[in-house]
């Protein structure tokens, strides 16, 4: 029993789901369901259907070398059953699993290291270009605070004396 | 010519059957169309065709039939024999006869046609003339009809008679009826006589092959001969003495000692002396007469098996050495013995030299056979712990492993996703360790984020902003609706202004909120809305006589002029209130002017949404608008549009 990875999307192809192809040229593709399937029959490049892995590979959103990678090789000669090995085997994939998680996430916040100036600047800008659909022109002159309009309350003049006073 | 086949013979078809295809083949092989009015000499051709390719279809045929069959003086003196008894040879011959003289006839029929036909002058006379040739060939070939089915019979007789090669080694088994000569064949040999009680059992010759010292040999089994003076000798004991007279054979006499053959002893010992007679060569007799022959005598049982490969060895063996002797004595064989040699190595001294078999081998035979009666078989194994469905066997039982403990482990081929085995190898761990060494050292610090800290917006602006962004949806998405088709929405123009969208009060808010003085606007507005300024109307004189002129704006004392100042335009809908008949407008009362007062704002309705000027606007914008005039149906016909 193998977990396979679908060749449109690469997620795991559990046993019992999805669909395999063998094409005229012994090549076969597996799908872990029918909507990597449809757009495998309407010859899309998974390269460019955002969604999948290949495209976040090859356009940077994901991890692409590491060396987490290298412990998950398909091998074709079969090794003799040691138990302590099978042991340290199950532990390693955990710990590597974890690693690569966290590897990953650092990926991400670099990549996203500069968004909030970035869009802190788009914001400034915006509020500059499109002012006039909240504030007519003419008032922006009186004002040039770029605020709402002031609300003026009329204070008593015994009252603000008295404010005076006790300061 | 020898031949010992006789199934090759081509069919012989009966009479009908053999006119019927030769003309028919006439008839599709030759040009069938003529005319009388071509040439003279094309239409002697065209016949004269049809003649000679008749004749030489007959020819042919008959040909083959007569090369076919075998000629009785061109064969081995045992099938002439053969056939003679079989079948009568003067009888055969005859017919063979005939056939020859009808296929000379028709060549002479044929010829004379050809030379009518060359002088024939009209189409009429040609086609008589061919019409008269080829009826005299099928009354030839009917007259000879009884030779042919003879020959025919005699055909399918032959290809059943067995292939008795008169040449090689034979041993031919003979004797009375019913003393076992088919058992014997069917023991030493393949063939499959049919053994019964009845004598007679055998009624023709039957052969066997079997095999002595890589040597193939003929076994014949012949039918039972009874002891009668020869002439009254019926057919099927004569094929049994042809074969006796002619095959060179080594004989098997046999005698029924039970006499549970039906027949005595004594009198089967007078046939073997009158066999002896006939035969070649006797080489098993009986005992009593010891000098005379050189027979042997051998018993032997069929049921029990005893004695019968002592008997066929012997036969076998006698008979080849005769058959060596013979060819011995002859001279070819001289020639032959020089191409022998069979090479010895010279010994070079007197020791014996044994072949050497070593001790390993001899002990492991003998191991062998000692271990093959007690090895316990998986299956027994089963058996032992209940059987097939029950028992399941430990398929890792053989594993070689480092510990044996190890061979019931069972081990996960999936873990959280991941094959088990792709991650298997040996240096997994120290692998292991160099990457979480890496790991700790990928430390980054995520520091630039505090700039831009001062780069903030204010939380005023922020609301600016937000209020901004709305603004910009409620637009996109008012154009969207606006963009939609009526359909989706009302079609009630403007001015009725149904979500009292066009309000002075909405504009006074949405110019404030811009920061905007509105009341300015608001007034301009109003003021528009309250219609033109009012009118001197010498109409409306008032019965006061006061001047128009001198009236302020705000007052208004005449009603009439205040009616008449009401607004044109309607800020909201509003129902009739008071509907007046004037006389002269065609209404019975003022509830028949409401209702045709609504009949005709209901059709200005569909007018509208119709896009429609007035009523007398009948302008089809696109006459033919293409989803209606093309286009194929998914279900249904399109044989209207």
């Amino acid at each position: 029993m193998r977990l396979e990875k679908c060749w449109f999307c690469s997620s795991t192809v559990y046993p019992g789901h999805g669909i395999q192809f063998v094409r005229n040229d012994a090549k076969i593709f597996r799908f872990c369901r029918s909507k990597c399937h449809k757009n495998f029959k309407m010859k899309r490049n998974p390269r460019k259907v955002k969604w999948t892995k290949a495209y976040r590979r090859l356009h940077g959103k994901d991890m692409t070398q590491d060396s987490t990678f290298e412990f998950e090789r398909k091998r074709n000669r079969p090794e003799r059953y040691d138990r302590n090995l099978a042991e340290n085997t199950l532990k390693a994939i955990k710990k590597i699993d974890k690693v690569r998680v966290e590897r990953a996430a650092s990926h991400h916040t670099q990549r996203m290291k500069g968004k909030r100036a970035k869009e802190h600047k788009e914001a400034a800008k915006e509020l500059e270009q499109s002012i006039h659909m909240v504030k007519a022109p003419s008032s922006l002159q009186k004002e040039a605070s770029l605020t709402l309009p002031k609300i003026k309350v009329k204070v008593s003049q015994q009252q603000s004396e008295e404010n005076r006073m006790e300061e | 010519m020898v031949q010992y086949n006789f199934k090759k013979i081509t069919v012989v078809p009966s009479r009908d059957d053999f006119i019927k295809i030769t003309l028919s083949c006439t008839q599709r092989q030759t040009p069938t169309v003529v005319h009388k009015g071509w040439s003279i000499s094309r239409i002697r051709q065209f016949y004269l065709r049809k003649v000679k390719y008749t004749q030489q279809n007959f020819h042919e045929k008959l040909s083959t039939i007569i090369e076919d069959f075998p000629r009785v003086d061109n064969i081995h003196p045992f099938y002439a024999d053969l056939l003679r008894v079989l079948y009568n040879k003067d009888h055969y011959k005859l017919a063979l006869g005939q056939i020859n003289t009808a296929r000379n006839i028709i060549g002479k029929i044929a010829k004379d046609c050809v030379k009518l036909v060359k002088y024939g002058v009209s189409l009429y006379q040609c086609k008589a003339l061919k019409v008269a040739a080829l009826g005299r060939m099928c009354t030839v070939i009917k007259r000879v009809g009884p030779s042919l089915a003879y020959l025919e019979q005699i055909r399918q007789h032959m290809a059943r008679l067995p292939s008795i090669d008169p040449n090689t080694r034979t041993l031919l088994i003979c004797g009375y009826p019913n003393v076992g000569k088919s058992s014997f064949v069917n023991k030493i040999t393949r063939a499959d006589v049919d053994v019964q009680p009845y004598a007679f059992t055998t009624k023709s010759l039957f052969v066997g092959h079997t095999d002595y010292r890589h040597l193939r040999y003929q076994v014949v089994d012949t039918p039972g001969i009874l002891d009668r003076p020869f002439e009254d000798r019926n057919i099927i004991e004569m094929c049994s003495i042809t074969a006796l007279a002619h095959l060179r054979a080594a004989v098997l006499f046999f005698l029924d000692i039970s006499s549970s053959c039906g027949y005595i002893r004594q009198i089967c010992m007078k046939l073997v002396v009158e066999m002896k007679a006939e035969a070649m060569k006797t080489l098993v007799g009986l005992g009593e007469d010891p000098i005379n022959d050189d027979g042997v005598l051998f018993t032997l049982s069929n049921l029990s098996e005893e004695g019968v490969m002592a008997v066929k060895n012997a036969a076998c063996e006698r008979l080849l050495n005769q058959r060596v002797e013979l060819k011995l004595k002859s001279k070819k064989m001289n020639d032959c013995l020089n191409l022998f040699h069979v090479a010895m190595p010279i010994p070079r001294d007197q020791r014996q030299r044994p072949p050497c078999i070593p001790q390993a081998v001899l002990e492991a035979k003998a191991k062998k056979e000692v271990m093959t009666e007690k090895r316990k078989l998986k299956s027994d194994l089963e058996n032992q712990n209940g059987g097939a469905g029950v028992y399941s066997a430990s398929l890792t039982k053989h594993y070689i492993l480092a510990n044996d403990e190890w061979k019931e482990d069972i081990m996960p081929e999936i873990l959280n996703g991941y094959n088990v085995c792709d991650f298997y190898t040996s240096d997994i761990s120290q692998r292991l360790e160099e990457v979480e060494r890496e790991g700790l050292v990928q430390e980054q610090d995520i520091g630039d984020d505090v700039d831009m800290e001062g780069h903030e917006l204010t939380p005023e602006k922020q609301d600016d902003l937000i209020s901004i962004r709305k603004m910009i949806s409620s637009r996109i998405q008012q154009h969207r609706i606006k963009k939609s088709t009526a359909e989706s929405r009302p079609t009630v123009p403007r001015k009725f202004d149904k979500d009292k969208k066009f309000t002075s009060g909405r504009m006074g808010r949405q110019l404030s909120a811009l920061g905007l003085d509105p009341t300015m606007a608001i007034n301009r507005a109003c003021s528009r809305s309250r219609g033109r300024k009012r009118e001197r109307s010498l109409v409306c004189g008032d019965s006061d006589g006061h001047d128009v002129m001198d009236l302020d704006v705000g007052q208004q004392p005449n009603k009439k002029l205040r009616a008449r100042s009401i607004s044109h335009s309607r800020s909201r809908s509003q129902p009739p209130s008071e509907v007046v008949v004037i006389p002269g407008d065609g209404f019975k009362d003022s509830a028949q002017k409401v209702k045709a007062l609504k009949l005709a704002r209901k059709s200005a309705k569909k007018r509208n949404k119709d896009a429609r000027r007035g009523e007398a606007d009948r302008v089809i914008p696109c006459l033919k608008p293409k989803h209606l005039f093309s286009g194929k149906r998914s279900i249904g016909k399109t044989s209207r549009r």
